[in-house]
């Protein structure tokens, strides 16, 4: 009896180990409070705004599709194959399963890029498509790694009998054979959708435009935050596949009938409910929801060849404001994200996309111009861009010399959060982040550029310096700063931040009145030192398809309420003049957060392209530090 | 029937198009330098001093967290598979079920229950004991590779183990074997396929991973998939990180060798 309380307890212990995050992430998903670091009182409007959620619930039903189709496929194709490889000499049976085993046993990150390579060597566009074909390579294993033993329990005698008695191969298969292996297809089958369906990294490199699985959505979300709708959601899939399981799996006990004796029309009942609750409960939830999805699709599909293709960083524009835009000029948006320039550079460089207009930040923009992938913008379409601030034009000559290339969208600095309190000081100057004080709770930026940008600001040289000794000095400083670093964070900084994770943190002033807001303790300084001043600017490459719809595109962003549509929605700095009469709460108005005293920029800088070779110095000396 | 050997057409086609060739596309950018002339530097990238390192750590945590699977899951498939047939199949699904939730949700979850003031730092203050540094550690990390990859490796040991015949046991017992004994001389090596299997579908996915390092790591802590990772998205440098996929394949040939060496039948599979 001990022994078996001792094995209960066990079970019971791993699987809290397996469920101690999903309640936490169901318990998020009552959260009020926007950040995952905080919790703000008991909420269920996630789940009402969720099916709002345009962006959501269309990744969702991509999700679902291309699960649903990729493991059908693969269940026919492997189901077909493992009957193939049954058959074949024991020899010739070990190396198929070889084959069978490299995307299983393959990481998956190689076998994303190496499908990467190859549709772009062959020119397959990016998209639904090549997701799916990807899908259907890793889950034909699943499918033929479960009917393989099936088939292998099947007795040969039976089908030779069933062919002696006349039965043609194929009848003799359907009757004898499928029966035996059907538990093993569809076991396949379900394997197959759940891997689809919890697929990222392979998603991540073989997606193309407009087209987002709920996975590659929460990545490029993990930038900003995940947004609460998104623990919404997941409760509610993990709740619908919940009940489908009980369903299946907890029906009348049989060996309970079975001591007791029951009148004949009961026990038939019974069955019948049974096979009610195992199979057509189950089937009509499945159908209610792809035909849902379906519907849902149709009603916001797009088909019309007149649109504008839209590639900008995650979060970065009021969802609604796509929405007006499309209202008002009929022009159909095809929206994509990425997550950092880096990402997004290759993908234009190599032409497989044709995106109308995309969101560069300074430095990137000078890169693309230099190398000749970007087409001059035609203000003479552009009435409202008489809007942008002068200020941040005479900025960005330093990386578009004239003005012909970029319209700035949004701009900020980078400066020190600090926990008012858990610093007692004063800080003004980059020289805390590298003061034993605060060991264990700096957290600094985990981008080469910003980190080391700080780091020479710090010691008083450009943050564009490509003086090897500079640079040099810098990588010692960073390597010095490492044990005192809690961690090198992007945008989780401020979840951390709110959730008094850490003392000091290296932020953008964009997150900074978010946080501010969440936490009142925080407090945002440019060092005197001086910083980095970023401005992300649009732009129209060469290859575009439809460049009036993307300057009409560029254009509306201008207008000014537009502008604090996006202000409202991003908490960035907007460039627009005609914006800070429109803002209604002095606070804001006023905040040194958004409207930077032009005196506090005179130390700063943009970025610059600094050439292959430098960022590949810059890339090896950052590596250095990372790894040390 | 040798007709049926045809069935696997579709599937050989199959097979040599999406994993084949693009693997074969690794190679070539692999060996070839953005010119497209022939090169091992991007192999020789491995060498670098902190190249190195990432490659051991990703390596030595592999190893612990392969190890920490085999330890939680060999008990844990022994008792499932003493569980009557009907309550299996449930079971089993109890360890898919968490896959319904996004992968990257799961461990975005953990940095909440690690973190200095999540959740086990708040239970272990209220009860008055002293608190862990836990996120942004390589525990963390080993947490996070055990957690995501625990199923891995009960799934085919449980398979293995259910598939003993209970004959052979009732018979050791009858020759007079203890219950140690009927272990190591019938269960034990009869289970070997599963442990084989297991270990490889949970160190390789391990060895190459980037995200769990990256959400749970506090990106302090570089491995292996972070500098490919890297190669491809930050340094856009995709030669030098097919190179380095490359040495990664290395160990992923050696896993499928012992493999198809301890396991001809496909036994230990999972599923």
């Amino acid at each position: 009896m001990i022994k078996n309380a001792l094995k209960r307890f066990y079970l019971i212990l791993i699987v809290i180990l397996l469920y101690a995050p999903i309640v936490t992430l169901i318990v998020l998903s009552f959260n009020r409070s926007k950040s995952r670091a905080k919790w703000g009182g008991f909420t269920g409007k996630w789940y009402l705004s969720l099916f709002e959620n345009e962006a959501i619930m269309s990744a969702l039903y991509t999700t679902l599709v291309i699960a649903l189709l990729s493991a059908l496929i693969a269940t026919l194709i492997g189901t077909i194959a493992a009957i193939g490889i049954h058959a074949m000499r024991p020899k010739m049976r070990t190396f198929m399963m070889a084959v069978t085993n490299i995307p299983m046993l393959n990481a998956d990150i190689v076998t994303g890029i190496s499908l990467m390579l190859l549709f772009i060597a062959f020119r397959f566009s990016l998209g639904f498509n090549t997701i799916l074909l990807a899908h259907i390579t890793f889950n034909i294993p699943y499918v033929i790694l479960s009917v393989m033993p099936k088939l292998k329990q099947t007795r040969k005698s039976t089908y030779e009998a069933a062919l002696d008695l006349g039965a043609s191969p194929l009848y003799a298969f359907f009757k004898v054979v499928f029966p035996d292996i059907l538990p093993g297809v569809f076991s396949g089958f379900l394997l197959s959708f759940t891997m689809s369906l919890d697929d990222f990294v392979i998603t991540h490199f073989t997606k193309g435009p407009g087209v987002e699985t709920l996975s590659t959505k929460i990545y490029s979300e993990v930038r900003k935050g995940i947004k609460p709708e998104m623990y919404a959601l997941s409760t509610i899939m993990f709740v619908t596949v919940l009940i489908l399981l009980l369903l299946i799996n907890i029906t009348p006990d049989d060996k309970a009938q079975k001591k007791k004796v029951k009148p004949t029309t009961n026990r038939t009942f019974c069955k019948r409910v049974k096979t009610l609750l195992r199979t057509v409960v189950p089937a009509t939830i499945i159908i209610l929801i792809v035909t849902g999805g379906f519907f849902y699709k149709s009603n916001n599909g797009s088909s019309s060849n007149n649109q504008v293709i839209v590639y900008n960083w995650g979060e970065y524009i009021d969802p609604k404001v796509l929405d007006l835009f499309e209202k008002e000029t009929g022009i159909d948006v095809i929206y994509e994200e990425y997550e950092t320039n880096e990402i997004m550079y290759p993908k234009i460089q190599s032409g497989a996309i044709a995106y109308d207009v995309v969101c560069p930040s300074d430095y990137m923009i000078q890169r693309m111009i230099q190398n000749d992938l970007l087409a001059e913008i035609n203000f003479d379409h552009m009435p409202n861009y008489k809007y942008i601030d002068k200020t941040y034009l005479e900025h960005s000559r330093e990386f578009d010399p004239e003005n012909k290339y970029s319209v700035p969208y949004l701009y900020g600095t980078v400066g020190i959060l600090y926990n008012t309190m858990l610093v007692d000081e004063p800080i003004d100057s980059w020289s805390c982040l590298w003061d034993e004080k605060y060991k264990d709770s700096i957290l600094m930026q985990d981008s080469v550029r910003d980190a080391f940008g700080v780091t020479l600001k710090y010691l008083g040289h450009s943050l564009n310096s490509t003086d090897l000794d500079e640079l040099n000095a810098a990588k010692q400083l960073l390597i010095k700063q490492k044990p005192l670093v809690q961690a090198y964070v992007i945008d989780q900084v401020r979840d951390k931040m709110i959730g008094n994770e850490a003392a000091i943190g290296v932020i953008y002033s964009g997150e900074a009145h978010y946080t501010k807001s969440e936490n009142p303790n925080l407090e945002y300084v440019i060092p005197k030192e001086g910083s980095n001043l970023w401005i992300d600017g649009w732009v129209i490459p060469k290859n575009a398809k439809h460049k009036e719809n993307a300057e009409k595109f560029i254009d509306f962003l201008c207008r000014p309420d537009i502008a604090l549509m996006n202000f409202n929605y991003t908490t960035y700095s907007v460039p627009n003049t005609a914006l800070r009469d429109l803002i209604e709460d002095d606070e804001l108005k006023n905040s040194p957060i958004i409207f930077p005293d032009p005196a506090d920029l005179v130390n700063c800088e943009t970025f610059h392209y600094l050439g292959v070779e430098n960022d590949a110095i810059y890339n090896q000396l950052w590596r250095e530090v990372k790894s040390n | 029937m040798k007709n049926k050997k045809i069935l696997t057409g579709p599937y050989m086609l199959w097979v040599i198009a999406f994993t084949i060739i693009p693997l074969l596309m690794i190679v070539y950018y692999g060996l070839t330098d953005t010119t497209g002339s022939f090169t091992l530097k991007n192999l020789a990238a491995i060498t670098t001093p902190e190249n190195l390192k990432a490659l051991g750590l990703a390596l030595l945590l592999s190893f612990i967290s392969t190890f920490l699977c085999l330890i939680l899951a060999y008990p844990l498939a022994m008792i499932l598979s003493e569980k009557k047939v009907n309550q299996t199949s449930f079971i089993v699904l109890i360890f898919i079920m968490p896959m319904w939730m996004n992968f990257l949700l799961r461990t975005i979850a953990w940095q909440n229950l690690l973190e200095k003031n999540g959740v086990i730092n708040m239970v272990l203050r209220f009860l008055h004991l002293p608190e862990q540094a836990l996120i942004n550690t390589p525990y963390a990390i080993v947490l996070g590779m055990v957690y995501n990859f625990l199923p891995f490796m009960i799934l085919p040991i449980y398979n293995v183990l259910s598939k003993i015949d209970k004959d052979v046991i009732f018979a050791a017992r009858d020759l007079g074997a203890n219950t140690v004994q009927t272990f190591s001389k019938i269960i034990f090596p009869l289970s070997i396929p599963g442990i084989i299997s297991g270990i490889t579908m949970v160190f390789v996915p391990s060895l190459t991973t980037f995200v769990i390092s990256d959400l749970l790591g506090g990106s302090k802590i570089l491995l292996i998939g972070n500098v490919i990772e890297q190669e491809f998205k930050q340094g856009s440098n995709w030669n030098v990180g097919s190179g380095l996929s490359l040495v990664l394949m290395i160990f992923i040939i050696a896993s499928m060798a012992i493999i198809a060496k301890y396991d001809k039948d496909g036994e230990g599979t999972a599923f």
